[in-house]
């Protein structure tokens, strides 16, 4: 899919990506030329379909994660899985430090029996409540992914806006 | 005005980029696989998983490093059936770590990632209608994950035990485009080979797979009072002369070998000297010997 700025004969680019409400996505694609903004709302069919393809709109600069998809996407799985992966299985290269907070926090992740410290970043009840609609066994991870996020970017308080930066970089969508 | 061929890309997303990526884990994973087997038929309930299970010990018991991944994403048996449900699946450096039997045999498996054992695979989406809607394409992820992303390390075989349905063949080629080859299982019926033959039409004629043979599963029993041998199915046209195909080996019936599945040990195994056992390691050989010419 291909978007074209009529005046200015110019492709538009990805700018952000956002799920409102309701199972849909807003892709908000911008002109570079005179940087009007268009927005394309995926109906929950069309975001189900991306998903199930496990494929990302504005592209996936993350490293992939074994098993991504089916961890993320099923609704309920054993919570006793265990994990130690701080190493990218593609490119056999540190995943710690890397830009994206999934594979910098995934290590040990499904070992947490309780969510991790929050460590001075403060959550506001808007988001909290948006880090609840995370399935549990995911939970754990993007808490601490969205921390280190705000951590990195220097955010103290985690607002819905945090939560949308950071989560273009999550497989799973909150 | 610009046409779509004029833009030089997808606004960024780079979605070529992001399906050859995933294709791509699964070619690197398979560099280390010799061989990939697919154990398909049509029709379900002739024994399919039970024969890949026991092909797959047959192999291991050969001295064969083997792995299976069990492709029936919503009907997973193979787990039960090779005695490794209870196993809990590592997540490493190198991919997931999968289960391994007591002879070795490496398992991979959508029953191993279940809640419990009432638990169907529901998908996350916004309604469920939405989730069955594209339900097919996140199988054909969950296969394609566990198969690029598991650490199977070197293997000789990778089997794959493929859920009934001509059209599984398809998938599954999507993601292996160069399967070694395929074992058809049918049992001694008539309903049963009026729908296994879609498959071998699918795989032979449309897919140009090639197929290692037939194995006719169930083909009789042995009366244990009086030791005559005897059809459990009444068909006149067999999988002899109905495929056209190489005749892989034809299993007799044995309770031992479903009670074996039941307990999840492994009838090759702990019946080396029974009919059934010795047809399945016999096949075991032909499907070297596919392999070795």
């Amino acid at each position: 899919m291909k978007f074209l700025c009529i005046d200015c004969d110019t492709a538009m680019k990805f700018k952000d990506v956002t799920r409102p409400e309701q199972g849909s996505v807003t892709a908000v694609f911008e002109c570079p030329e005179c940087f009007t903004e268009i927005a394309m709302f995926l109906n929950p069919s069309e975001t189900q379909m991306l998903k199930s393809l496990d494929l990302k709109l504005g592209g996936n600069n993350t490293t992939a994660q074994p098993m991504q998809m089916v961890r993320s996407q099923l609704e309920t799985s054993k919570q006793d899985m265990i994990t130690n992966p701080t190493v990218d299985t593609e490119n056999n290269e540190s995943a710690e430090g890397g830009k994206c907070p999934f594979t910098s926090v995934i290590s040990d992740a499904f070992d947490e029996k309780t969510e991790p410290e929050s460590e001075g970043i403060s959550w506001t009840p808007e988001a909290l409540e948006r880090l609840e609609r995370i399935p549990s066994f995911v939970r754990p991870m993007a808490k601490m992914g969205i921390e280190g996020y705000a951590k990195d970017n220097g955010h103290s308080e985690i607002t819905g806006e945090v939560m949308n930066a950071a989560r273009g970089n999550f497989p799973t969508q909150f | 005005m610009k046409t779509y061929e004029q833009l030089p890309d997808d606004a960024g997303s780079n979605i070529i980029g992001q399906v050859n990526a995933q294709a791509n884990r699964i070619s690197k994973r398979l560099t280390s696989v010799k061989y990939t087997v697919a154990i398909m038929s049509g029709k379900g309930g002739v024994g399919k998983s039970a024969v890949a299970a026991n092909i797959a010990s047959a192999l291991t018991l050969s001295g064969f490093s083997v792995g299976v991944v069990d492709a029936d994403i919503n009907g997973p048996s193979i787990a039960k059936m090779m005695g490794v449900r209870k196993a809990t699946l590592e997540y490493t450096s190198s991919g997931v770590k999968p289960a391994e039997t007591s002879l070795g045999t490496k398992v991979i498996s959508m029953d191993l990632l279940l809640s419990d054992d009432d638990a169907p695979v529901l998908w996350n989406a916004h309604t469920q209608k939405d989730a069955f809607t594209w339900r097919s394409s996140m199988e054909i992820g969950a296969l394609r994950e566990f198969i690029g992303d598991t650490d199977w390390g070197e293997l000789d075989y990778l089997i794959l035990d493929l859920p009934p349905g001509s059209e599984r063949l398809s998938n599954v080629m999507e993601l292996i485009p160069n399967l070694g080859g395929v074992v058809v299982v049918t049992i001694p019926s008539e309903v049963s080979n009026l729908i296994v033959k879609k498959s071998i039409t699918m795989a032979r004629d449309i897919l140009n797979t090639p197929i290692i043979g037939v194995v006719e599963n169930m083909a009789y029993y042995k009366c244990q009072h009086c030791g005559e041998l005897e059809p459990l199915f009444s068909t006149k046209d067999t999988a002899d002369t109905s495929f056209q195909l190489v005749s892989l080996g034809k299993i007799p019936f044995d309770p031992k070998l479903s009670i074996c599945s039941d307990k999840g040990t492994h009838f090759v195994n702990e019946y080396p000297n029974s009919p059934a056992a010795k047809e399945l390691m016999d096949i075991a050989q032909k499907i070297q010997d596919f392999f070795k010419s």
